[in-house]
């Protein structure tokens, strides 16, 4: 049967990586830097996806996003998701041509069926990834943000969920914003909302501080897929480490013979 | 060793290339007939309908030219859709005719409780003999990842090599002689899918 995922995500934006609290970034470097400091080629070399996004504040350009997805397909051989400014299906074919296997929506999800649908047209529904921002406020509720956080939708995470459920995509990729870099764990509780509301496949993201953390996701009854953009917490041999802990724990994770 | 890597206009042939390129080895993308049925190592990648490829294929006149490396004692190595391709006749988008190296037909899988098509991500391989060495140095059970939602039934049990399980066993390479595919992606499936591609141009 299929194993779990763990998942690594970087986030690009404003011409380098960067970490990211709460959606408010911390500039890193470019990816020689991100090579040379927190040993990527290691961290690529444990993961089972690669998840790209465009997070710049300013002016997202596609064919920036492009070129880094373009390097990094040159050294990863695993799956690739890339997205952030995704307009227009030309948009999408520039990623896939740089080497990724799936786009990343967000804003358009929420103002651009149409486009949605044309795109799963175009390259089908299991590459289309829809990413969900939520923040749970002090009501209790969880709600629903675009365009980086910064625009409400005037949903709720269950609408949002049931929303995007309804359009032709392959994948959720579920992010609280509450717990996005604080290392302190995942929301569950948004992850069982969110297994029970859409038929596709969840991947949580936000709050992963260690291997526990991503245990406790994969451990939520329909979750097998969990992320993190932390690269502080797991540079180096870290993601590895955590592999390892985690099938021996029981996850299913698979397993790759020695590099050469 | 250089490898072509046949372009037939549908696929990611760079992820291919790049992996190739991880090894040491030159993959060149190619779609001039004379030069595929010149090469002794030829890789069919692919990704699309069945119909669609072959159309294509024969459009430009590769499927002679894989044909012709073939019997001059070239190794071919079909991935996914490519692997599918092998087969003798295929029924996505109706059904037609493929290249018949390996006797077989593609069919669509079916979906079943908690079985969801198309079969995406990273699951085991169960390796049989006769695999000419492609599998060397992989352990039992070894992941790879698929992506995929049609399935190669072999008219020959003996030219399956690996099957893997989702909602049953399905077959996930074959080979016949020279020939071999495999329906998940090498180029996508870590160490263990660059050993195997090591394996092709080492023991092929």
């Amino acid at each position: 049967m299929v194993k779990d995922r763990l998942i690594f995500t970087l986030l690009y934006g404003d011409g380098v990586f960067n970490l990211s609290r709460n959606f408010s970034l911390q500039r890193v470097g470019d990816l020689g830097w991100v090579r040379e400091n927190y040993e990527f080629n290691s961290i690529a070399r444990s993961i089972d996806e690669l998840v790209v996004l465009d997070v710049s504040r300013d002016e997202r350009r596609i064919d920036n996003l492009a070129g880094q997805v373009e390097q990094l397909a040159q050294s990863c051989f695993m799956p690739i998701a890339a997205g952030g400014g995704i307009r227009t299906v030309d948009d999408a074919h520039r990623l896939f041509r740089a080497g990724a296997d799936k786009v990343v929506l967000n804003t358009a999800l929420f103002s651009d069926t149409a486009l949605v649908a044309e795109l799963s047209r175009t390259f089908g529904a299991q590459s289309i990834v829809a990413s969900i921002d939520f923040r749970l406020e002090a009501d209790g509720v969880r709600r629903v943000f675009a365009a980086n956080g910064g625009k409400d939708t005037g949903m709720t995470l269950e609408a949002a969920l049931g929303h995007v459920d309804s359009l032709d995509i392959g994948e959720v990729f579920l992010t609280s914003i509450n717990n996005d870099g604080t290392g302190n764990g995942f929301d569950l509780d948004a992850l069982r909302i969110g297994a029970g509301h859409c038929r596709v496949p969840i991947i949580a993201s936000g709050g992963a501080g260690n291997y526990v953390h991503l245990m406790e996701a994969l451990q939520v009854e329909g979750i097998k897929a969990a992320s993190t953009a932390n690269l502080f917490n797991f540079m180096g041999n870290g993601i590895q480490e955590a592999r390892e802990l985690m099938r021996q724990s029981g996850v299913p994770l698979c397993m790759w013979v020695e590099s050469q | 060793m250089s490898v072509a890597i046949v372009n037939y206009g549908m696929g990611n042939l760079r992820s291919v290339q790049n992996a190739f390129a991880a090894l040491g080895e030159r993959g060149e993308i190619v779609d001039d007939p004379q030069a595929i049925a010149a090469s002794k190592r030829v890789v069919l990648p692919g990704v699309g309908s069945f119909a669609r490829a072959m159309e294509n294929i024969r459009r430009r006149k590769l499927d002679a030219a894989i044909r012709e490396a073939v019997d001059a004692g070239g190794a071919l190595l079909g991935i996914c859709l490519g692997m599918q391709l092998l087969a003798s006749e295929g029924d996505e988008d109706g059904p037609s005719a493929g290249l018949d190296l390996v006797p077989g037909r593609v069919v669509r899988m079916q979906p079943s409780e908690g079985i969801k098509i198309p079969h995406i991500g990273f699951n085991a391989l169960s390796s049989r003999g006769g695999h000419g060495g492609l599998f060397d140095g992989l352990e039992a059970d070894s992941d790879f990842y698929f992506l995929h939602s049609f399935r190669f039934v072999a008219r020959d049990a003996t030219s399956v090599i690996g099957t893997s399980d989702y909602g049953g066993e399905f077959v996930c390479a074959i080979r016949h002689r020279n020939v071999v595919g495999v329906q998940f992606h090498p180029e996508k499936s870590q160490s263990n899918g660059l050993k195997l591609l090591r394996n092709f141009l080492d023991r092929f």
